[in-house]
């Protein structure tokens, strides 16, 4: 008995050893973080050329790096991001491992856990997910390498400030989706109503949505279609520029939630209870061709058009999209947006070809492959526009590809020690105002006060 | 006499219709992954649900192989699954002996110390847990799977709790005949759990079978995931492809269904009157 | 005379030793493994209630903090509450159905083994299709086949089931009822197995009728077992996470307070916010509720043994 009690005991302390040596003991490599002689000249240089330069400055020693995100069979720009950057560095190969998406933040804060990973570059997925990283200390912060290497940062439209926490920014955003609303283009044809436009105010957009819908059992048309999420609804709010999500005082999502409300109650969009049970996704809602205008991120741009491809989507062939509806008084163009960032963990082996890598895949190449492959990069400007309206299979008219160019992006949750905290109010919340099981009021009184208790910790 | 057998098949009738009826509702959740198998994702969740598919996409059933490596990741899954049932199997049963029949200093303690750890929710222990692993190198190895599923206290409670009802005489008898306690395991309790043995084989086969959160932790080579893993490929960020996801599922449950159905004998014989009286 | 008592304690203490060492080494090849893999972490583990660690920050002791902490959080009273009561209800439910399964399934009746593998598909099948055959029956909208027998036959108002916050928990217990009860029929049926024919043939000779054979062999041999599927149910319930998580999760992932369940607590503490030390402590209150109900059942046990 007292052996198995010491045995135990000892496997205690040895676990309790290897988790506190891990702070310490593997946390050499940073020693090598003295960075190229080079950066003086590189920061006079344009951006494309700093990348030649300092590459040439890095031996052709072969390095490998370990790069994690998810989705690798489904996503079409991880591989030509690689073959772009490895044309330049030969001497590198990058290793992709795939942590999954559905529990990818998860799986890589356990990963980085206790500094004895060895991911070169990590994705992030979103905000909530990032603050983690940097409250746990294991991301490597770079405005130095940033300010070193004179990297742009007003390329990125402002994004990067709201997830600069306290002065540093320990990320880089290579890809960005905005919001749009997508629309049936046959549904708008077969009811002689006329498309959406890019300039609608929300009353507008309302009428509109009321005026395609049918509400006959059998052959319904729905003018608008919400998805679960509460951005769909609640973060209408904050595109006047006058509120956040992470101020504590909701009021300003009133007006929303009895747009959606009242549309619910006349049929007009789909029954929140009942999409939340049936676990509906919208791509499928959107496919089955009787949902008339749709409020979805830019994401779903290449989704559409590649099951349209394969004959899956029959029933929406014909789309199109415009811009957010708009406040009364506001510019249109002001929308939503995501970021997807890569950032470097302080454990990382190989920092210094990881900073290349994060800084090449973010900067003006890395955006062009996105384009390429359809999708929406963080650093955006008319030819990027362009290049991703003249896909195959992108709609023609000018309208969607307008919709595309944005006036004011508000991230979907701004970097905020509490945002996940704030997130649990805001959902639940949510919920039971659409389940219609508390008022309004009484929903913007209990989120007001359950963040203020975040807040206020 | 006659309405006493009149009275019987009643009851045998009922029994009947109960049991059929309980079979279609326990039947309904296969119907419809089999349906929903032969699906482009957007038809799945769409209600009124088609039980049969207008045009059913036996494409699904292609698909997955060729989406994700779903070969490998079977075979991975295959072997983890059978070396983890063996090693459970082979070390519960052996442990649950000394519990049950035996004697022994600090035995009710260790016991109630195993069937505490399971109350533990493993999303507390898993960080934890995983850096231990990490430091002994067993990051991203198969080893790492066996270990943890192997050890686990369930088996040695079920299997304990199984011995208990074996009656204690037995072994006193054995004992007296000179038998080693090994010898009693080997020839008496391993026999005569048989049915118990088939339930454990059945259960760690279904768990390590189906296990996704620790492979999905441990494992990060694309080449050592698992069929759990590969399942969850098919929901990516933007779209869930769950077709495809019913299509792997429903092969995924052949094997399943195989080991129930092959160890249902093993459910038939009880302990027979001789063993009883050895 | 004291130098053979002396001998005969030696002797009896060498023979106790050498009986500890044989059921050690029963015991050993399991229990090596388990310690250190296991018990290790988890003691560790519970230890982390009483710090403050984000998993990669050093880990700081703050004493009760952590517990002071969680029985301040609604959200942590709500989902101990939630717990509490859909173990009280799923637990009893559960084992009575699945013993009553059993003893059906062990009768020689045609079409067992099928009877019996379909018994046990819900437990096996896809989690997702199981809710969606499940949601479909029990949708809040008043098309549904359940609501429909509500408005039609027992002529009540319709029920939002899964998505009203008066509901959730009965849907979840009722789910749950119906996708494990499989699970604990076999372990009864292996139960079963190990009583003897014998009993039930002297009974008969005695005149007993089905019922007094039930209640006086089948109960008390099975004892071992229900003492098993008792204590595994409550454990099992007290974990109860990917259920509530399918049932009442929007696709935000989001489990309201009126359906909040301890494992989800501790998820969002331990991966949303990294607050592996509130999550221990909350695995804490867990692990005594647990073990209080274990020692009363472990008690019950003995008092059978000493019959």
């Amino acid at each position: 008995m007292k052996k198995k009690i010491i045995s135990s005991l000892l496997a205690v302390s040895m676990i309790a050893a290897s988790i506190a040596g891990c702070g310490s003991a593997e946390q050499a490599p940073a020693a090598e973080e003295t960075k190229q002689e080079e950066a003086p000249a590189a920061e006079e240089a344009s951006a494309a050329e700093a990348v030649a330069e300092t590459a040439e400055a890095t031996s052709d020693e072969p390095v490998t790096l370990k790069w994690a995100l998810w989705d690798v069979s489904s996503t079409v720009y991880y591989q030509p991001l690689i073959d772009a950057f490895t044309a330049e560095h030969p001497n590198v190969t990058v290793e992709m491992v795939d942590l999954g998406s559905t529990d990818y933040s998860t799986v890589l804060g356990t990963q980085l856990s206790g500094a004895g990973s060895d991911f070169d570059v990590v994705t992030v997925k979103d905000v909530p997910g990032y603050v983690s990283l940097v409250n746990k200390g294991v991301l490597e912060p770079l405005n130095d390498l940033i300010a070193q290497d004179g990297v742009d940062l007003s390329l990125y439209n402002g994004v990067t400030d709201q997830v600069t926490i306290d002065g540093n920014l320990y990320e880089l955003p290579f890809r960005s989706d905005i919001w749009v609303l997508y629309y049936n283009k046959d549904i708008f044809d077969t009811a002689g109503v006329a498309y959406p436009t890019n300039d609608m105010t929300w009353e507008e957009y309302d009428k509109l949505a009321r005026s395609v819908t049918d509400t006959t059992p059998g052959s319904e048309i729905y003018g608008a279609h919400y998805h679960t999420w509460r951005s769909t609804i609640q973060l209408d709010g904050i595109l006047d520029g006058k509120n956040t999500i992470v101020d504590g005082s909701y009021e300003f999502t009133k007006p929303y939630y009895e747009m959606v409300l009242a549309q619910q109650k006349d049929g007009v969009c789909m029954d929140y209870a009942t999409l939340k049970t049936q676990g509906l996704h919208y791509s499928a809602a959107f496919a089955q061709g009787n949902v008339a205008t749709m409020n979805m991120g830019s994401w779903f741009i290449a989704t559409l058009i590649q099951k349209i491809k394969d004959g899956e989507y029959t029933d929406c062939t014909n789309w199109g999209m415009v811009k957010y509806p708009h406040a009364e008084g506001v510019e249109p163009g002001s929308t939503l947006s995501t970021i997807t960032a890569l950032a470097i963990p302080t454990s990382a082996p190989n920092k210094d070809m990881a900073w290349e890598f994060v800084k090449f895949v973010s900067g003006e190449q890395g955006a062009e492959v996105m384009a390429k492959t359809g999708n929406i990069p963080a650093m955006t400007n008319d030819k990027i526009v362009d290049l991703i309206a003249s896909m195959d299979g992108f709609p023609t008219d000018e309208a969607s590809k307008e919709a595309l160019v944005t006036s004011h992006t508000y991230l979907e949750m701004p970097a905020n020690d509490k945002s996940s905290e704030i997130e649990t109010v805001l959902n639940e919340q949510h919920d039971l105002i659409m389940n219609e099981e508390v008022s309004v009021d009484d929903a913007i009184t209990a989120m007001n006060e359950g963040v203020q208790a975040i807040i206020g910790q | 006499m006659k309405s006493k057998k009149r009275n019987r098949i009643i009851g045998q009738v009922i029994v009947y219709v109960l049991l059929i009826l309980l079979a279609l509702l326990m039947l309904v959740p296969f119907v419809w992954m089999l349906s929903a198998s032969l699906k482009f994702n957007k038809d799945v969740f769409v209600i009124p649900f088609e039980w049969i598919p207008k045009e059913p996409r036996w494409q699904n059933y292609i698909d997955i192989w060729t989406k994700i490596p779903l070969a490998k990741f079977t075979l991975n899954t295959a072997k983890l699954t059978i070396i983890v049932t063996f090693l459970q199997l082979l070390t519960s049963s052996f442990a649950a002996y000394a519990f049950a029949k035996l004697e022994f200093k600090g035995r009710n303690t260790l016991f109630l110390a195993y069937v505490a750890t399971i109350a533990v929710p493993w999303q507390v222990y898993m960080v934890p847990q995983f850096m231990f692993m990490r430091r002994l190198g067993l990051a991203d190895t198969h080893l790492a799977i066996i270990i943890l599923q192997a050890f686990s206290a369930f088996g040695v409670f079920m299997m304990r709790q199984f011995y208990e009802g074996i009656p204690d005489s037995l072994c006193e008898a054995a004992r007296i005949d000179g038998m080693t306690e090994y010898g009693i395991y080997a020839k008496i309790m391993l026999p005569l759990s048989k049915p118990a043995l088939s339930t454990l084989i059945i259960f760690t086969f279904v768990n390590t079978w189906n296990d996704f959160l620790g492979p999905l932790i441990y494992l990060t080579t694309e080449s050592k995931k698992t069929l759990q893993i590969g399942l969850k490929m098919f929901i990516s960020q933007y779209s869930a492809e769950y077709g495809l996801i019913m299509a792997a599922s429903v092969l995924s449950l052949i094997p399943v269904f195989i080991v129930f159905i092959s160890l249902q004998k093993y459910f038939v014989a009880g302990i027979t009157t001789g063993s009883v009286k050895g | 005379m004291a130098a053979q008592l002396s001998t005969m304690e030696k002797n009896m203490k060498k023979r106790q030793r050498r009986r500890n060492l044989i059921a050690y080494s029963f015991i050993a090849p399991n229990f090596l493994g388990f310690a250190i893999f296991t018990l290790g972490p988890i003691v560790l583990a519970l230890l982390m209630s009483f710090a403050e660690w984000d998993g990669s920050n050093a880990m700081k002791f703050i004493g009760l903090k952590n517990f002071v902490e969680i029985f301040k959080d609604d959200r942590f009273l709500a989902s101990l509450r939630n717990t509490v009561v859909y173990s009280i209800f799923t637990v009893p439910i559960t084992l009575v159905i699945a013993l009553g399964l059993a003893i059906l399934l062990n009768q020689k009746i045609k079409g067992r083994n099928f009877f019996r593998t379909v018994t046990f598909f819900p437990y096996v099948a896809s989690l997702v299709a199981v809710a969606a055959v499940w949601n479909m029956l029990f949708t809040p909208a008043k098309g549904g086949i359940v609501n429909q027998f509500l408005m039609n036959v027992l002529h009540v108002a319709p029920l939002k089931w899964a998505a009203s916050s008066s509901t959730v928990m009965l849907t979840i217990i009722m789910f749950s009822v119906w996708k494990n009860m499989g699970y604990y029929m076999v372990i009864y049926l292996a139960g079963l197995q190990g009583i003897s024919e014998d009993l039930y043939e002297a009974a008969s000779l005695d005149g007993a009728n089905s019922w007094q054979k039930f209640r006086h062999i089948t109960v008390p041999q099975l004892k071992p077992t229900t003492f098993f599927v008792t204590i595994m149910l409550t454990i099992n319930c007290f974990k109860v996470y990917d259920i509530v998580y399918m049932l009442a999760g929007g696709s935000n992932g989001v489990v309201n307070k009126s359906a909040m369940v301890l494992v989800y607590y501790i998820y969002e503490e331990a991966f949303r916010n990294w607050k592996l030390g509130k999550a221990s402590a909350s695995a804490l209150v867990l692990f005594a509720i647990v073990l209080v109900v274990t020692l009363i059942q472990f008690k019950g046990e003995k008092n059978y043994a000493n019959d």
